[in-house]
């Protein structure tokens, strides 16, 4: 029973870390931006069938991986662009329903460009052969990829960390979150340090899209699936809060691994009487005290 | 003016009940099977546009309401119950639903925080089906029989599609006369009044809540009884009537046809079905149509389709009324 639950719980960080990949972008552009954007998963997905393309022309290895993903992320940064630039920035001053509406079309976009592209068949991709196989401590028994993952986790949650309360652009960003009127008055290009969000929110978008690629069946259905996870983590953890955003998806992420303990027959079902109750008992996510 | 415009709306329902009703006589069954599938789907997208478009409370769960009505009514047929009971039922159970519902968010929550809720809730709703043995868990229940009506001595058989197509008509288009009526009154108008401005709608005295409350119950109990009418005509009924993409559905038909004019949500729904109906052998192509027509319509015509021809109509009736000016005053220039 404790191998099962210690197994339970390294899965979980396993798929908390995934959820929070994607969670992060999603909630980097509501924090700048106020644009809670259903499409984050959409974009997710073409980063994912991308890395697929990639790959197919640089071969197995661990650092054609890495490059099909940054790659990937690249060319989703200037998908982002884009978007921005028609959509999201039109999108700013409507209401919240109309900003989920639209963002919607967006997903559906998405799909339905990803059905055109790479058609509907289901593909899958094992992981580099560097992080593909098992570890052993002792009894446990740890998959190499989701010790990646989690490290890849770790690495995309502390460079956002660091770049924003660490570093000059962070207070700028942070700035721009709090006041973007004040933020012009005070001379900085506002409209540039929005894009810059918008990229860095997108490419990340790409970025997890090519990283979580080997971890599951690539169908146009990965946008719907992936983005509803990464919306609860975000809205749990607090809107434009990365910290909460964090906690918020291991907590999905442990709740889903152990839902059959928690409600054994119902698979899946855990993770939303979690959400639901976060949802009354802290509304303004985990730990309320504004943009972070 | 506004009579005139009334008189125009009462002669363009008569104009689509009498065309509706003829759909059996000219179309194929196959024809028939999908205008009653819209009709179904029309009457869902029309209570949720009542939360929406005349309440101002967005839900994104609301195809769980439909489940419960189409699962209770496929269920009991199956068990053979009597049919009119059975939609009682689902009227009611959906009524209930959305009560507890109500009474537990619409006061604390709003705009993102109910949308997420609701659309969590009705998840909940989705995986207990699916994995619910009963229910037939994610295959659903399968072959439900077309019902027979008994009313006291006379029998009707809806077992013919296309008796059961004129019931359904027949039902759909009074409970969509009746969610009508309800917000060309009173109610109507205290609900279009909150949703305008809340804050103030509660200092002339309105009790903010327990109306949407009211709005929230109508439409949950409308929803199950959309779901119930679907059951017999489909024959089939599976986890998909509630999982949140339908709940989107209403929201997208809705706001296609013009979330802010009661008979949009209708008219959203049949567009979308001729969308569906063209690009369906492309795969992929509906989507970005679809979902380019949702951009365009949020960005450039929140008012949907009928907001759109709205625009236009005023602005034909502005030149008609200023040449009407014209040739009253004998002026060009109206004096001063």
């Amino acid at each position: 029973m404790s191998m099962q639950l210690t197994f339970a719980l390294v899965n979980g960080l396993t798929v908390g870390m995934s959820i929070f990949l994607v969670a992060a972008g999603l909630t980097l552009v509501f924090g700048i931006l106020r644009i809670l954007n259903f499409a984050h998963g959409g974009f997710f997905m073409i980063g994912a069938y991308l890395t697929f393309s990639f790959l197919q022309v640089l071969g197995d290895g661990l650092a054609q991986f890495l490059l099909a993903s940054l790659a990937a992320g690249v060319v989703v940064a200037g998908i982002g662009i884009v978007t921005d630039r028609i959509v999201l920035r039109r999108l700013k001053d409507l209401d919240e329903e109309y900003m989920l509406i639209g963002t919607f079309g967006l997903l559906m976009v998405c799909v339905g460009a990803v059905k055109l592209i790479w058609g509907l068949d289901y593909h899958s991709v094992s992981p580099p052969s560097e992080v593909s196989g098992i570890l052993r401590f002792g009894n446990l028994i740890v998959s190499k990829y989701s010790l990646f993952i989690v490290a890849m986790g770790l690495v995309v949650f502390f460079a956002l960390e660091f770049a924003i309360h660490r570093l000059w652009i962070g207070k700028i960003v942070q700035s721009l979150a709090n006041d973007g009127w004040m933020t012009g008055l005070l001379g900085l290009n506002v409209p540039l340090l929005f894009t810059g969000v918008v990229i860095v929110a997108f490419a990340l978008a790409g970025l997890a899209g090519g990283l979580l690629l080997p971890n599951q069946s690539l169908s146009p259905e990965l946008g719907h699936a992936y983005t509803l996870n990464a919306f609860i983590a975000v809205i749990i953890g607090g809107l434009g809060n990365i910290r909460g955003a964090l906690f918020a998806s291991l907590i999905l992420g442990i709740t889903e691994s152990m839902s059959s303990f928690i409600i054994p027959g119902m698979p899946g079902l855990a993770i939303y009487v979690v959400m639901i109750v976060l949802l009354f008992a802290r509304p303004n996510g985990l730990f309320h005290r504004g943009v972070s | 003016m506004i009579t005139a415009s009334r008189n125009s709306v009462i002669s363009g329902i008569l104009i689509a009940l009498v065309l509706l009703a003829s759909v059996p006589l000219w179309a194929n069954p196959g024809w028939v099977f999908v205008v009653g599938f819209v009709l179904v789907e029309a009457l869902f997208c029309l209570s949720w546009n009542l939360l929406f478009g005349f309440a101002g409370v967005a839900t994104f769960g609301h195809a769980a309401f439909f489940a419960v009505g189409a699962y209770l009514v496929g269920w009991g047929l199956r068990a053979g119950e009597s049919f009119l009971l059975l939609m009682l039922g689902a009227g009611v159970l959906g009524g209930l639903g959305s009560l507890l519902v109500g009474l537990v968010a619409l006061r604390r929550m709003t705009g993102i925080h109910l949308a997420v809720l609701t659309l969590a809730l009705s998840e909940v709703l989705y995986i207990v089906i699916g994995n619910t043995h009963a229910l037939g868990g994610i295959d659903g229940l399968a072959s439900i029989p077309r019902p027979t009506i008994h009313l006291g001595l006379a029998e009707i058989s809806l077992e013919s599609s296309d008796a059961y197509y004129w019931f359904l008509l027949l039902t759909c288009s009074v409970f969509a006369l009746v969610l009508w009526w309800l917000v060309q009154s009173r109610f109507g108008r205290v609900l279009r009044c909150i949703k305008q401005d809340g804050e103030r709608a509660e200092f002339i005295g309105v009790n903010v809540n327990r109306y949407q409350l009211a709005a929230f119950v109508v439409a949950g109990a409308v929803a199950a009884v959309a779901g119930g009418l679907s059951a017999p005509l489909t024959q089939i009924v599976t986890p998909a009537a509630g999982y949140w993409m339908h709940s989107i559905q209403a929201v997208l038909n809705s706001l296609l046809g013009g979330a802010g004019f009661f008979w949009g949500p209708a008219l959203g729904t049949a567009i979308f079905a001729g969308i569906d109906f063209v690009t369906r052998t492309f795969a992929g192509l509906s989507e970005v149509v679809v979902g380019g027509i949702l951009l365009v319509i949020v960005l450039a015509f929140p008012g949907g389709v009928l907001g759109f021809l709205s625009t236009l109509k005023s602005r034909r009736d502005r030149n008609a009324d200023a040449a009407a000016n014209v040739v009253e005053t004998g002026l060009k220039e109206p004096a001063e």
